[in-house]
């Protein structure tokens, strides 16, 4: 039975990464769980600098779901491409670093040191952090700032480029093939829906900051319906991301038309997590006769007409 | 090392109201925790509430291969545990964090312990005074229902000395009272705090003021436990730093020396000052 799979260039021994934010950068969990066990992992947001990130509190749970306003914290990409990937290195999985700016130029210049760095396997473009007062939403809210991102990191490395798109905006598609004309190789969809939470007692937000990013199972029927949407507007190919905490969950990204997903929040509830949810998606393609995870993909068997006879109206 | 594993229930015992003490077979935490460490705990797999809990480790016993937890039912994470069954099952991820630094030769103690979070001052308590160290532990509460482990820490032998709000147990007052009356006596000890946050603050002023060395456990939200999701920060002010820094409390943590915690609205402490007036 065949798990893996091909991303933009790169191989994958199986669809599951660990998604940005959610799994520091990647060294905290050795002799916790074995990191062979994962496809790849996606690291924490690197700038060129350090930076310190969003006054606490930062996190505060909610439904089903995780509101965070952690703002990027982070040891820059010098500190990471020094001091962290060799020691990430020696595990067998692919290591993609989600890149970040408050500006195009520091977008391609993190792109830049990236490149020359062995062991990186793929640049994830973060366009869509909710909790960063520059940078972030204002490049992924903006289809023209999408596209000069993504044209200028595509200019600055020869590494799979793969913008991370926000869901708060209206039309996800825009934003999907904005990208695609700019260079992208993929797509990750989606980062955190943008949240708030009140503190009745004290009447202020639950969060540091103010708004956060809600995450974890809360959000999956949002994020499956705009990678679904992503995936069907561009050629490129797609990785899903949204609360998935089960091998059920990462199959409906797969089935919208994913060719890989991320696992994030579920991090934090189950770091083993990793070795249930491909037990899972082995036990579901036995049951359904399937010898490849690709053939799962995109197979989504959506109403067609029959629905469009039912939008004028219930009697 | 710590160990993510399933974690059966084998022990609870009810101390009235809101208060449990639950244990749990756990190898790794009761073979190598230390006073002052933690566990991430969630029971059983459901999705709600999403995110495990920290725990400070009342008791670890190495050959049952148990550790203990001190656990007040206040919320939905803390309700689901006290609902286990016997035998049910949680996720437990531990030992976690680091642990209290134990005194110098021949110094004495003082633990300062408020409502829940005398918890970690069992396993200080007792693990102090079995290497023949001196402690006395400061507990205080509103009221008597919220001192459930005084007569236990009594029978492990701890030297206790109750404070509460309405004077229904010990000295009438806050903890700090007796902790100050009895300071005025001592020579040169070690004070350790844990509760709530305003009390931290004030022994941590208290330790300040009489050039004392104190330690806090710090009691923040927490996602991961292991220093991934950055969510616990505190703000601290490490030796060589022009200022203070986010630190995890999860893994530079939970433990952290009082003289540098910027504490919330403390214009008074170091760190603040070193900080730039930044709270």
């Amino acid at each position: 039975m065949n798990l893996a799979v091909e991303l933009a260039g790169i191989r994958l021994k199986n669809p599951l990464l660990a998604a940005s934010g959610t799994f520091g950068y990647g060294v905290e969990y050795e002799g916790l769980i074995d990191l062979a066990t994962l496809g790849g992992i996606v690291s924490k947001g690197l700038y060129l600098e350090p930076r310190d990130g969003a006054p606490p509190p930062r996190i505060a749970e909610t439904p089903s779901g995780l509101l965070n306003a952690i703002g990027l914290q982070g040891i820059g990409i010098r500190a990471f491409v020094e001091d962290v990937l060799p020691r990430l290195r020696r595990h067998d999985t692919a290591l993609l670093v989600n890149v970040c700016g408050d500006s195009v130029e520091e977008y391609a210049e993190v792109s830049r040191i990236c490149d020359s760095a062995p062991g990186i396997a793929g640049l994830e473009i973060n366009i869509s952090c909710p909790n960063v007062k520059q940078g972030g939403m204002a490049f992924g809210g903006d289809p023209r700032m999408t596209h000069a991102v993504v044209a200028a990191v595509r200019g600055a490395t020869r590494l799979p480029v793969i913008p991370k798109l926000s869901p708060n905006v209206g039309d996800i598609t825009v934003f999907a093939r904005a990208a695609e004309e700019a260079g992208a190789d993929a797509l990750s969809c989606i980062n955190t829906l943008l949240g708030l939470a009140i503190d009745v007692e004290t009447r202020k937000p639950r969060l540091g900051f103010g708004t956060g990013g809600l995450s974890g199972p809360a959000i999956r029927p949002i994020a499956v319906r705009m990678a679904w949407q992503a995936a069907r507007a561009v050629r490129i190919p797609v990785i899903g991301i949204g609360g998935i905490a089960s091998g059920q969950d990462a199959l409906e990204f797969l089935i919208a038309g994913c060719r890989a997903v991320q696992i994030g929040t579920a991090n934090f509830v189950e770091p083993a997590i990793y070795d249930r949810v491909l037990a899972e998606l082995r036990a579901y393609l036995e049951r359904h006769g399937k010898d490849d995870i690709a053939e799962i993909v995109g197979t989504l068997e959506y109403p067609g007409e029959a629905r469009e006879c039912e939008t004028g109206g219930s009697p | 090392m710590p160990a993510n594993r399933t974690s059966s229930l084998v022990g609870r015992e009810g101390l009235g109201g809101p208060y449990f003490l639950l244990s749990f077979l756990h190898p790794e935490t009761a073979q190598e925790a230390r006073p002052g460490q933690f566990v991430m705990i969630k029971a059983g797999v459901s999705a709600e509430p999403p995110l495990r809990r920290p725990f400070s480790i009342l008791e670890a016993s190495p050959e049952r291969e148990t550790f203990t937890l001190f656990v007040k039912a206040i919320g939905p994470g803390s309700s689901a545990l006290v609902l286990l069954p016997i035998g049910g099952v949680a996720q437990c991820l531990g030992p976690l964090g680091r642990p209290f630094t134990p005194p110098a030769d021949g110094s004495e103690a003082l633990l300062v312990g408020g409502g829940y979070g005398v918890a970690p001052f069992s396993f200080l308590g007792t693990q102090l005074a079995r290497r023949g160290g001196r402690a006395r532990l400061f507990y205080g509460g509103r009221s008597a229902a919220d001192l459930p482990l005084l007569a236990r820490l009594r029978r492990l032998g701890l030297d206790v000395v109750p404070a509460t709000e309405d004077g229904s147990v010990g000295a009438r007052g806050r903890v700090t009272v007796p902790l100050e009356a009895y300071l005025d006596t001592a020579a040169g000890p070690r004070l350790y705090a844990c509760g709530p946050e305003a009390m931290m603050h004030a022994v941590a002023r208290i330790a300040a003021a009489r050039q004392l060395e104190a330690e806090v456990s710090l009691d923040p939200w927490m996602g991961c436990g292991v220093g991934t999701c950055l969510g616990c920060v505190v703000r601290v002010q490490g030796e060589d730093d022009a200022r203070w820094k986010y630190r995890c409390a999860c893994t530079e943590g939970p433990v952290f020396d009082a003289a540098r915690v910027v504490w919330p609205g403390d214009s008074e402490s170091r760190a603040h000052q070193a900080a730039g007036g930044r709270s």
